[in-house]
């Protein structure tokens, strides 16, 4: 099964004969000039397909509605946009909001805040499910590595409201079971989630106990599929277990390790917005602010009238950022493993 | 699952100081991953004076349910109408995503359908270039989505990974089912129904578990959208006990009940719970199907 969808060809394919098409009648080819036939040929598929288009309808729609209007409605980047004037009757601005935006005071710290947190996270959590499920492949008992993995996989499950609230219990100053342990040991209470330098490591951590199980998955699977026979090899060479392990189950899953990391860096700015507005007070803005949760300040929890054109705009910016890592992120995972995610 | 399955089976060795090491540090991962939840237990189940007093780490203390009772008899916390947003939210929610995913999927991934690779373009387009929150909330609320639950089904009816997912599943039945139909007068609407449906159970039960997850954890969209408290779910609820203080119709420092004490920490730790159970519930179905979405969805190496 394949889930890549050809981009390349995709923009001028219309008029073109697809696959696995049932030969036209002949009867519709002879005599006439070649334009009419193409039409009455493209009706008569259309015709055929009534069905199919009748069950595209309701995706249309939410296409429409959902996807594509939000992106024309990015127009709203180049005026000074009011609820009460509409789209059409806003005043236009030009370029003004992105002048803004490289004028902000604001704008030195959003960005460092972004790269540092999306740095961070990338470089702690890529390499632990590659060592944890290098563990697991050496586990020999079958109900231990299943138990593991399961266990492992819960916080993917549950939502960043719960997940932060549960560290919020956990480190409580009245009585979570961290400060208990410091208070123990003679220190004294922390409140962490009003300390900025707690952020980055709070946040981390948390993105790892949230998705390292997921990434689990995609390792162990690749590592079950590596020939038996390579390890048989091996061993009659007389590699031991840590030379399996680097010589062997490494460079089996080398490729899709690759993958990933390219694919990682491609949504490098993708911050879970959820978990920073969760964790976040004005206490820790200093560490915690970055380019996205200012966009929403802006719009949804501003004291004055909301500015949304700004908003937009800081928004368009890192969406087209986004969008050229990705983009160029993915022709690199093609070129290097001959696969794509679309 | 299937990937622990293919373990070469060797004859039985003997256990070497790597195994122990290795089997314990995987442990207490696993451990460190669970712990949270199983301290989240305790302190629901605790009086809250043995909270206080940092007596409560693994075992409850004092077990007691009035932390339970309080919720559920005290309207004012809004917790058990959140619940009840949540489920119906999520069950409505699940259905039409599926349904809808399911028959784009299904249009889409017929090639003789003119036109239907640039709809497919469209949608992978939209998906890549994030527009942001601010242009979606212009155009869902000039739709009059903003304090509307149809804010927790329409736009999230088809997520474009999932769409890719079920079309991918769809293609790889064989074509010859689907020609002896259509020689048979079939239609689509019939050859979809008779045909690619039962054989569709698999990718139908994927999806609707990571619709059903993404609606029920959902939670920046409720916050910018359902600002009416009577519509919120159990996540925006829970975020406002979080926040505590600041919040008017939820401004609770403790009370005692039935001489248990029950404190802030108890009444979130319970909230929780809630809004952990119904995942839980569906995790060992979830966890198989979530795995086969993951490594449909992942790349091939």
């Amino acid at each position: 099964m394949t889930n890549t969808v050809d981009i390349k060809g995709a923009a001028g394919a219309t008029g073109r004969p697809r696959q696995g098409e049932p030969a036209r009648p002949p009867q519709a080819a002879p005599g006439r000039p070649r334009q009419p036939r193409r039409t009455a040929s493209l009706w008569r598929r259309m015709k055929a397909a009534r069905w199919l288009y009748l069950m595209l309808v309701p995706g249309l729609i939410h296409l429409i509605l959902f996807k594509l209007a939000p992106v024309s409605a990015l127009v709203i980047a180049f005026q000074d946009f009011s609820t009460f004037l509409g789209i059409g009757g806003s005043p236009w601005v030009g370029f003004q909001n992105f002048i803004d935006f490289f004028n902000d005071p604001n704008i030195g710290r959003l960005v460092l805040n972004t790269l540092i947190l999306a740095v961070l996270v990338l470089v702690v959590s890529f390499p632990i499910p590659i060592l944890f499920a290098l563990g697991l492949n050496e586990v020999r008992l079958r109900w231990f590595g299943k138990g593991v993995q399961t266990l492992s996989f819960v916080p993917y499950f549950v939502s960043s409201a719960v997940l932060v609230s549960i560290m919020y219990t956990l480190m409580s100053p009245n009585g979570g079971v961290v400060n208990s342990v410091i208070t123990a040991f003679g220190g004294s209470p922390v409140s962490f989630f009003t300390e900025p330098e707690w952020f980055r490591p709070l946040y981390t951590t948390m993105h790892v106990w949230q998705n390292f199980g997921y990434s689990v998955i995609i390792y162990v699977a690749a590592m079950a599929s590596i020939d038996p026979a390579l390890y048989e090899a091996a061993e009659l060479d007389g590699a031991g277990r840590w030379r399996k392990m680097f010589s062997v189950t490494l460079p089996g899953i080398s490729t899709i390790i690759s993958v990933l990391l390219i694919l990682s860096v491609g949504q490098i700015l993708t911050v879970d917005l959820d978990k920073i507005l969760l964790m976040y007070n004005p206490s820790v803005y200093e560490t915690a602010d970055v380019i996205q949760t200012y966009v929403y300040r802006l719009a949804f929890a501003s004291e004055g009238f909301p500015d949304y054109s700004y908003a937009a705009a800081v928004g368009l910016i890192q969406g087209l950022i986004a969008f050229v890592l990705v983009v160029a992120t993915n022709r690199a995972s093609e070129r290097f493993s001959g696969s794509r995610v679309f | 699952m299937t990937t622990m399955q293919t373990k070469r089976n060797r004859p039985r060795r003997r256990v070497e100081l790597f195994d122990i090491v290795n089997g314990l540090i995987l442990g207490l991962i696993a451990i460190a991953c669970i712990y949270p939840f199983v301290y989240i237990v305790a302190v629901a189940l605790s009086d809250g004076k043995a909270v206080l007093q940092n007596q409560v780490f693994l075992w409850p203390v004092d077990i007691n349910f009035e932390t339970f009772a309080y919720i559920l008899t005290n309207e004012r916390l809004g917790v058990v109408r959140a619940l009840l947003n949540s489920i119906l939210y999520t069950v409505v929610g699940t259905i039409v995503a599926v349904v809808l995913t399911y028959l784009t999927a299904y249009a889409l991934s017929k090639k003789r359908l003119p036109g239907g690779r640039i709809v497919m373009l469209l949608f992978i387009i939209t998906w890549i270039f994030d527009a942001g929150i601010v242009p979606a909330y212009i155009v869902n609320s000039g739709l009059g989505l903003t304090n509307n639950w149809l804010i927790m089904v329409l736009p999230l009816a088809i997520s474009t990974f999932l769409l890719i997912v079920t079309k991918s599943f769809i293609e790889a039945i064989p074509d010859e089912l689907e020609e002896s139909a259509s020689l048979d007068g079939a239609n689509d609407l019939q050859i979809l129904r008779q045909i690619y449906l039962p054989l569709s159970t698999p990718v139908v039960a994927t999806i609707s578990i990571f619709y059903a997850v993404q609606t029920w954890n959902s939670f920046l969209w409720p916050l910018i959208y359902l600002r009416d408290t009577a519509l919120q779910p159990i996540q925006v609820v829970l975020y406002r006990l979080l926040l505590g203080s600041n919040d008017q119709a939820l401004n609770f420092q403790q009370t005692v009940s039935n001489g248990f004490l029950v404190i802030p920490e108890n009444i979130r730790a319970a909230t929780m719970l809630f809004a952990i159970v119904p995942v839980l519930l569906f995790y060992p179905y979830a966890q198989r199907y979530f795995s086969k979405g993951i490594l449909v969805g992942a790349v091939k190496g």
